[in-house]
């Protein structure tokens, strides 16, 4: 059924596109699917900005502003847009650039997924294909660079901005909060960082944000999994500057491309008080594999079995090499124990009460009351517990980031765990007893082509359209100058892979409508830009 | 016609409705709403692993048998598994239900009880300056948005000078073994203040100019004459005899607030941040969440539709010239 309404649409792209070679005409109208302004306004004014900037090209522009789930549904599951303006937001786990490179894979082309545009290079394919089994990251990092400045030439869609996480903490209550990356403040390090300036020794957290559900089995939000990760370890935590250390284990050596040994760290255990042993470790990640949960797949896929040689060592044997496997699976895959996991048989039938919560990181689950409240606290046992200097960490979930500003404001929590609005930060700069945090991100908000479509098909039309995208104006204007103009897909705040060289395109229509003139683009009497004769 | 009779008839009509209703928002929402698994795309899914997501929840079914499968989970009192929490729907809907009610219970007590009163000391001090005020502040608290006044509350009475909370049910944490535990407390009642104040203004201005104007038409009836020559004081003649001829549009008027009201005031809920069903439909239409959104539009078109049928059972009793009678018989 699929493949049938594939040839056909290519068929009628192939009329199509003959037509339009046969008689070039003017460029039809442009429809840019962005956002609602109450969704994201930055989005929604920015798709007029770059309508207004077009239009002197002589091209006609509509914007189309939708709601976010039907915006989602036309780019992705229909793939029925000229021109849509998403994003994607920075996970710890992206800064790996396996996932951001892989959205203009060829194989990911097909409805539903990553790759809508339909780009389709077999240079950039082959650059993507050998980077992801690339153990060596000096050489991985040369392909990833060259991928990128591909990317950059082809122009494929257009990199509109990275916009800072704005965050917010009071200042009179706690101190030496560490932001990272795309995380800001509200990261894995937090129970480690902060200290009591004043008398409470709990820290009250602000969000507007809920998980779906704390079973590990089941969670397929970010927001479970930013709780959750909190009070299950993992074998490899990523440090504040995104490097790799050790956590659950002792060391991590690969010893061929295929088995990498792991040595766990002795004398951990989990929060009622049962060892962490190597056993565990094992059943963890068959557990994933067995039970096949789909939002952990793109984890678990390359890994083959786990061996357990001796009371601390295992061997993790993959199916095939694959470059992130210690930075991404190991940093991501929560321990599970054992003893209370290996009979349950269906994990996703679980009731919310059933679901076990007991892990063995640095905070203990104490309870969660769903659109209220959520709490951990510090677990005395665990194997960095001295460095933690507060008792216990409480949520307040309020229904939108109003609610948390005024919960800022009035003093009821500490730290908000996601950015704040345009408008708040203005304010919350003129409380003495807030402090406000800006944070680079490498999430990036995009414009995508649809290059099965005329005229973006055209490389020359992309690269000359490309001057003509006010990137400078989306940053200073519409985010207050808390971001950057695009450039890569892979931001330049992930400066370890992000390429520095790669081609900018600095916004000056005469040099747009020069290069469209030597594509051979016209405009016609009426003012209109029509395809080359 | 008797009034057994009556009700039999009304509740197989009641029935069907609901049968309607069932299938008109089990279609409506699967095509009005994008595909639940969108929202996965996002998180990086591929397309195989959204096919498995499909197939647990049963979107990969032809529609008429998830119809069906829809229809059977009703009859057995069932709503199916939430595609976002991916837990059963029925816990989920309840806890909110009842939070919501609660709210509506004292908002919609207060406008309703103080309303109707106000309404007829408006009548009796017709074409007075009090008469002008009451009407204009009704209509001001009316027209005004709700986040409108919610916000003037916060920003005075909770930030300003401190007196009331600005958010939620209960100061966090708070322990309770149960629904009941939770609200008999002086400290929910402390949090319930503005928001209930702030629905209750909003629906004040409904009973107490209703009140108002069926109080001047009942005034010119002859019975109101009869009494003022049987000597009875002017209060007694306002708030016994004429208000409770007065009283039967306000009581339908209730019957239909309090049908809505299991839908709450949503714009209430989001800025109180109180945990009520409002904000769960909301989200569950934003996610696409058919199971919740199917679950809290059933209860809350039931609540209605029984509500409904008691407003025309009260009718009798609280006027018993209303009887109940087929056409044309």
């Amino acid at each position: 059924m699929r493949k049938n309404l594939r040839v056909l649409t290519l068929i009628l792209a192939l009329i199509f596109g003959v037509s339009t070679m046969a008689f070039a005409g003017p460029i039809p109208e442009i429809t840019i699917l962005t956002t609602t302004e109450a969704y994201d306004p930055i989005r929604y004014e920015a798709a007029f900005l770059i309508k207004e900037a077009w239009e002197k090209l002589g091209l006609r522009v509509n914007v189309q502003p939708l709601e976010f789930s039907t915006l989602i549904q036309r780019f992705y599951n229909e793939q029925n847009f000229d021109i849509a303006i998403v994003g994607w937001s920075g996970r710890v786990e992206r800064l790996d650039p396996q996932h951001f490179l892989g959205t203009l894979h060829s194989e990911q082309t097909d409805v539903g997924g990553n790759n809508p545009g339909g780009y389709f290079n077999p240079t950039f394919d082959d650059l993507f294909e050998k980077q992801a089994v690339e153990f060596d990251v000096n050489k991985r990092r040369e392909l990833v660079l060259e991928a990128q400045a591909i990317a950059m030439v082809e122009q494929p869609l257009s990199i509109l901005f990275y916009r800072d996480e704005v965050v917010a903490y009071n200042n009179t209550t706690f101190k030496g909060f560490v932001p990272m990356a795309g995380e800001a403040i509200y990261n894995e390090w937090l129970p480690f960082t902060v200290e009591p300036v004043g008398t409470s020794r709990t820290l009250t957290i602000g969000t507007s944000q809920e998980p779906d559900n704390i079973n590990p089995l089941d969670s397929t939000t970010v927001w479970g999994w930013k709780f959750m990760r909190l009070y299950y370890d993992k074998l490899v935590r990523l440090s504040p500057d995104i490097e790799p250390v050790p956590w659950a284990a002792r060391s991590i050596d690969p010893i061929d491309d295929l088995t990498i040994e792991v040595v766990l760290r002795s004398g951990m255990t989990f929060h009622d008080g049962k060892p962490v042993t190597v056993e565990d470790i094992k059943f963890t990640y068959e557990y994933f594999m067995e039970k096949d949960f789909a939002y952990f797949r793109p984890f678990y896929r390359p890994l083959d079995r786990v061996d357990i040689i001796d009371s601390n060592t295992l061997h993790f044997i993959l199916k095939e090499p694959v470059a992130n496997f210690i930075t991404v699976t190991m940093s991501q895959i929560p321990i599970l124990p054992k003893h209370l996991w290996e009979n349950i048989h269906d994990p996703s039938q679980l009731s919310p009460d059933e679901v076990p919560t007991i892990g063995s990181g640095p905070m203990k689950f104490d309870r969660y009351d769903r659109g209220e409240y959520k709490r951990l606290v510090k677990f005395e046992d665990h194997f960095r517990a001295r460095e933690i200097d507060i008792d216990a960490i409480d949520y307040i979930i309020y229904a939108d980031t109003e609610g948390v500003f005024t919960g800022m404001i009035t003093q009821q929590v500490d730290m908000t765990a996601w950015r704040m609005e345009p408008a708040q930060i203005g304010l919350a700069e003129q409380e003495t007893h807030l402090s406000v945090v800006s944070v680079p991100d490498f999430g990036y908000y995009h414009m995508t082509y649809n290059l099965r479509t005329p005229p973006f098909d055209d490389i020359k039309f992309r690269q000359a359209i490309a001057h003509a995208i006010p990137k400078r104006t989306f940053v200073d204007v519409l985010l207050d100058g808390r971001g950057e103009p695009g450039t890569s897909v892979i931001a330049p705040v992930n400066t370890f892979w992000h390429n520095y060289e790669v081609r900018i395109y600095e916004y000056n229509l005469d040099l747009a409508m020069g290069l469209l003139r030597q594509a051979g683009y016209q405009l016609d009497s009426s003012g209109r830009l029509n395809f080359p004769e | 016609m008797d009034k057994r009779n009556f009700l039999i008839s009304r509740l197989i009509q009641l029935f069907f409705t609901y049968w309607i209703i069932l299938t008109v928002l089990f279609f409506l929402l699967r095509l009005a709403l994008p595909d639940p698994t969108g929202a996965l795309i996002m998180e990086g899914l591929s397309i195989e692993e959204q096919e498995m997501v499909r197939a647990r929840f049963g979107l990969d079914l032809p529609l008429p048998q998830q119809y069906l499968i829809y229809l059977q989970n009703f009859v057995k009192g069932e709503f199916g598994t939430s595609f976002h929490y991916k837990s059963a729907v029925f816990p989920i809907v309840m806890e909110k239900l009842l939070n919501t009610i609660v709210l509506m219970f004292f908002a919609i007590f207060l406008s309703y009880t103080i309303g109707p009163l106000l309404g007829v000391l408006l009548s009796w001090r017709r074409g007075s300056r009090l008469e002008f005020a009451g009407v204009v502040t009704g209509l001001v608290f009316r027209s005004a948005p709700i986040f409108w006044t919610g916000m003037i509350f916060i920003m005075f009475l909770g930030i300003r000078f401190g007196i009331f909370p600005t958010s939620g049910m209960r100061t966090l944490p708070y322990e309770a073994t149960g629904f009941l535990d939770k609200i008999f407390t002086l400290d929910f009642l402390w949090h319930l203040t503005l928001p209930a104040l702030t629905i209750a203004l909003y629906y004040v201005a409904l009973p107490m100019l209703i009140m108002r104007n069926t109080m001047l038409e009942v005034m010119g009836e002859d019975f109101i004459e009869l009494c003022q020559a049987k000597g009875l004081s002017q209060g007694n003649i306002m708030y016994r005899h004429a208000a409770r001829n007065a009283l039967l549009p306000v009581v339908t008027q209730a019957a239909i607030t309090i049908g809505l009201a299991v839908g709450g005031q949503i714009v209430a809920e989001v800025v109180f941040s109180w945990p009520g069903l409002g904000r769960e439909m909301v989200q569950a239409l934003r996610t696409s969440d058919y199971p919740v959104a199917q679950a809290s539009f059933l209860l809350m078109s039931g609540l209605i539709l029984v509500m409904n049928l008691l407003s025309d059972l009260m009718y009798s009793y609280l006027d018993p010239r209303v009887v109940y009678r087929r056409e044309g018989a």
